[in-house]
This record gives structure tokens, sequence and C-alpha cells, in this order.
């Protein structure tokens, strides 16, 4: 037989049942495309323009415009937002979890649900996840095929070491806990710990960031248990080192600050009462800082990590929550949830904002219940955003 | 090119007439552009149509570039939902079997690519991936045999021989000079043609 014929002709493994699969994707994306006729697009302007006229009115008439567009944003999120998630901006996978488990969205748009869990965290190169249910800590693969699982009280915020996977970190209860990768070896590395997801040290095996319960935020070496640094940390609630592991970033309700490696303080945030800050990422590259801030009026913030640099303000509206970047650090991903929204916001270059709706029904749940945004992976090279 | 056009016999409506004779009817098979068109306008069933026309070729060449039944599922897949979401900006002068394929190589080769990449920084947990069914029509031998080759080449002789691409389509859509694929499907053919040689000497 020839090459040529050996290859041309033959069906592929399990063929037909893939067929019958994807046939039910695609089925469901042609149904949730938009209306594309021109009448269908004319009638939606003609909707909007009133509203958006007697928006524009008010501005120009009224001293109290910024509480008028501060309605207009309540009541419409981003205008002409798509009605569904079609594709992402970014190459790259979203893991979100919430009240109806744990979704990954790849950059097609497609949706997949991986299990019951409440909490999920990528492997360094997106090939598994450490997922959390109530009682349970388990790594699961990306199409919800349990690899192991640990029974373990009250399971919450599991990190995997990046670069090479082979720690997970998780709290169990008040409890900071450490496993290997494969699922052997789980230990207790410290008690008495604050409700703070810890935060691995990329490029220094195996340091965690972590906060006790009596307010000290700890840098420990996780094999061998000696603490590298502390410095006081009651006020922090979210850890996050950069890429490069040369900068962590603590942020707490009043305060952002970023530290060395060495505990030394590159710079210090301080917000208001008035407007707290409500979430807080920094880019792949480490250089720059998406806030949100909250208050009267919500901000995302782009800034640059260094004190110099002017903060910019990229996106604003009543009841922005959480901030992601993309793994190619040229997005920024937005969830908004009072306007049943999630935004994709260019963080740099040619302003660009993309609004996608309805996001509690695309994932089957009430607009109580958006899923949390928990992680933007990877880059072609297999980094972690 | 597979011709767009087909004809199909199918038994008349009254079949079951005891005197009768039905004579059999020629339906000719809708045309790429008018399934287009169609699923355009919102016709589910030319979508499907669309759809199952197309997958087999699809599915098949991303499962020989990146020997993976699962990996290969996710990317004709995505190449269907890309073909969903830029319909109405498909130009529909042109046969949509190339642009389909396209879509399908490339990510096909991006997907090996990145599973080369991460096998070299020693990810846990490679050994426990799941078994894969049983290979289909393709023997053990010619899988093999393309494994030998690198993505790119592998993609080149999927390109002509299962998606039945010319040389000149190939370059376009891989981007390469025309002599880099010519010289790419000597060197895959080659190597599948000892491979099989040395099978039937067995």
């Amino acid at each position: 037989m020839s090459a040529e014929r050996a290859i041309a002709c033959a069906p592929a493994p399990d063929e037909s049942a893939a067929e019958e699969r994807a046939w039910a994707v695609v089925q469901s994306a042609y149904r949730a495309r938009p209306a594309t006729s021109p009448r269908g697009r004319a009638r939606r302007r003609l909707v909007l323009a009133p509203l958006v006229f007697a928006a524009a009115v008010a501005l120009a008439l009224s001293p109290a415009g910024a509480a008028v567009r501060r309605v207009v944003d309540r009541a419409l999120g981003v205008p002409h937002a798509a009605r569904a998630l079609f594709s992402l901006p970014s190459p790259g996978t979203l893991l979100t979890s919430g009240a109806d488990g744990t979704w990954t969205v790849d950059a097609s748009g497609t949706k997949r649900r991986l299990g019951p869990w409440r909490q999920a965290a990528w492997s360094p190169h997106g090939l598994y996840l450490a997922v959390a249910g109530p009682d349970e800590l388990a790594a699961v693969d990306p199409r919800g095929q349990v690899r192991w699982a640990l029974s373990r009280p009250q399971v919450s915020d599991p990190a995997w070491y990046p670069a090479n996977g082979y720690r997970v970190a998780y709290l169990s209860g008040h409890t900071l806990r450490v496993v290997a990768g494969d699922g052997t070896g789980d230990r207790r590395l410290a008690s008495a710990v604050a409700g703070v997801a810890p935060s691995w040290r990329p490029d220094h095996p195996y340091d965690l960031a972590y906060v006790t319960a009596s307010g000290r935020l700890v840098i420990r070496d996780a094999d061998t248990g000696r603490r590298l640094w502390s410095v006081g940390g009651a006020w922090v609630t979210r850890l996050a080192w950069s890429a490069d592991g040369r900068e962590l970033l603590a942020a707490g309700r009043g305060q952002l600050t970023v530290y060395r490696g060495d505990g030394t303080v590159v710079t210090t945030v301080r917000s208001p009462a008035r407007a707290p800050i409500v979430d807080a990422a920094l880019a792949p590259d480490g250089r720059s800082l998406a806030l949100v801030r909250g208050g009267s009026g919500e901000d995302v913030l782009v800034e640059a990590v260094t004190r110099s640099a002017i903060p910019r303000r990229v996106l604003s509206g009543q009841g922005l929550e959480t901030v992601l970047w993309s793994p190619d650090g040229r997005w920024l991903l937005v969830s908004w949830p009072a306007a049943d929204q999630w935004v994709f916001v260019r963080a740099s270059g040619r302003p660009g904002i993309d609004g996608v709706s309805h996001i509690a029904e695309q994932f089957a749940v009430s607009r109580a219940h958006m899923p949390q945004l928990e992680g933007w992976c990877c880059t072609a090279q297999g980094t972690a955003g | 090119m597979v011709s767009a056009t087909e004809l199909v016999a199918t038994a008349g409506e009254n079949a079951a007439a005891p005197v009768a004779v039905s004579r059999p009817t020629l339906r000719r098979m809708p045309s790429e552009r008018a399934l287009i068109r169609g699923a355009l306008a919102g016709s589910e069933a030319d979508l499907e149509a669309l759809f199952r026309r197309h997958w087999p070729r699809a599915y098949r060449a991303a499962y020989l570039i990146v020997h993976d039944h699962a990996a290969a599922e996710d990317i004709a897949q995505e190449a269907f939902l890309a073909a969903v979401r830029r319909l109405d900006r498909f130009d529909r002068r042109r046969p949509f079997a190339p642009w389909l394929g396209t879509i399908v190589v490339n990510r096909a080769i991006d997907w090996a690519r990145a599973r080369t990449a991460r096998r070299e920084s020693g990810e846990p947990l490679q050994d426990t991936v799941g078994a894969e069914p049983p290979a289909a029509g393709y023997s053990r031998e010619v899988l093999a045999a393309l494994a030998e080759l690198s993505p790119e080449h592998r993609a080149v002789v999927v390109l002509r021989y299962v998606l039945e691409y010319t040389p000149g389509e190939i370059a376009d859509a891989l981007e390469l000079p025309r002599g880099t694929v010519n010289s790419r499907l000597r060197r895959g053919l080659d190597v599948l043609e000892r491979t099989l040689r040395e099978r039937e000497l067995r």
C-alpha cells in the first residue's frame, strides 16, 4: 500500500462520537449568536439612542452630570456588549468558580464545567488544576477527570508552585498545608494562619508567602520550614508574587505595598476610606499594577509599580469587582456583577473595551452568584498570567 | 479538491406501493456557498450540513498531527467555532474547506509544539494521561512513522493527502516557500514509505 493511501482515507479514533460532541458545542454557539440581520442591528441602535441622548443632555445641562453618568453606567454596563462570550481577546484559558462549580473558558469561548468545586487554581502550564471542595483537595485535568484527591476539612485557596508544579499549598481551616504535585507527602506547614490565599515565589523553590492569624506577613521555605522574613501584615487580604519572583504584592482595603524579595519596600499606595482597594493584580512582567478601587465611583486603574508613573484610569463604573491580567499582559479582565458583565480592557497602547453581558446566564447561575474569576492561563510558552 | 456538488439517489415516496415502481430521484446536494448563505440567514440545518461535510477531514487532520484524540477533538471543534464566529466575514467566492483546514492545521501545530515544550520542562503527572482508544483505520506503523516527523512536516503531509491541498495552497496556508513545501512533502513520504516497506517485509 502506498504511503499516500495509508493516511488518506482512514477514520481517526473516536471520530463519530467526537463529531456528535463537537456538533452539540457548535450548535450551542450558533444559537447564542446575536441577530446579524441589518434590521436587527438598526432596531438595537434605536432602542439605545434615546437613553444615550438623554444622558448626554443631562450631562450638558446639569452640574450633577457625574451622578447621571453613574446611573447610566449602572443601568447599562458597557454599551453594545456581546451577548455571549464568543472568544477571548488574548490567548489562554480562563478559570472561574462559583455556585455552580468550576468552569474553564478557552480562547474560542468554549466553556467546560470541571465539576462542583468551589475554588480552583491552574498548574504552571495549564495541564492540571488544583480544586477545592468543602472537605477535599483534588487535582483534575482540564476535562475534569480527578487525578488524585485528599480529604481535609474546610479546604480553600489551593496554589501550585509555578514553573514545575511540584508543590501545592492550601488552607485547611486555619492551617497552612503543603502537598507534592502528585498528591503525596501532605503535611502541615503552619498553624493559626489567616484566611488569605498563600502565594509561591517563582524561581525560588519553595518560598511561600502567607499571613498569620496574629497579623504577620511571613515568607517561609516550605521544605525546610525556615522563616526567611516577616513584617506586620494584619491589613493584608491578598498576596501575589510577580512572575519573575522579584516582587511581592500585598494588598488590603486601605493600603497596597510592593516588597522586594528580601522584604524591603518598593512602593506603598494608600487608599482613603471612601475609596478602598477592592482588588489588585500585578502584570505578568511585574511592571504594572491593576487596581480596583471601591466607594462612590469605582475605577480600574492601571499604574506602573514605581512611584513616578501617573496612574491611568481604564474603566469606571459602580460595582466593579475583580481584575485579572491576560497571560501576555496586554489585556485586563474585570468582573462587573452589578451589570452582569465581564469587561475586557486593553491595558496598553490603543484604548479598547469589549464587554460581554449575560454572564450569570451563561454559567447557569443567578446574578447574585456570578462566577468568580480565578485565573487566566497560559501563553504559548506555557506561562500563566 | 473534492467537488462541492454530489449526486445522491433516493427511493421515491411510494416505495411501499404494491404495483407502481418508483423511479429514483436524483437530488443535488446544496453547494457550499448555499449552505453558508443558509447558515447566515439562520438555518441551523444548513450549518449542520456544512459541519457534517467537513468534520471528518478536519478531525483526521488534527489527529494525524497531534496524535491525541482528545486534543484533536478540541482543535477541530475550535476551528468550527471560529468558522461560526466569522461566517459573516467569510468570502464566499473562496472554498470553505481550505479556510477551515488552515485553522485546524495551524492550531494543531501550535498544540504539538506546546506539548513538546511542556515535556521538556518536566511537568508532573504526565504518565497518568488517559489511554488512547484504538487507532481505528491507522496502523501503528503509519502513526509511528508520522511521529518521527516534526509537527511542521506532519502538517504538510496531512494537508496534501488528507485535506487534498495543492502544494501552492499548502505554501499559502503555512506561509512557506514553495520549495520548502516540496522538500517537506518528499521527506515525509520517504519516511512513510520506508516504514511501510519494512512492515511488508516482516
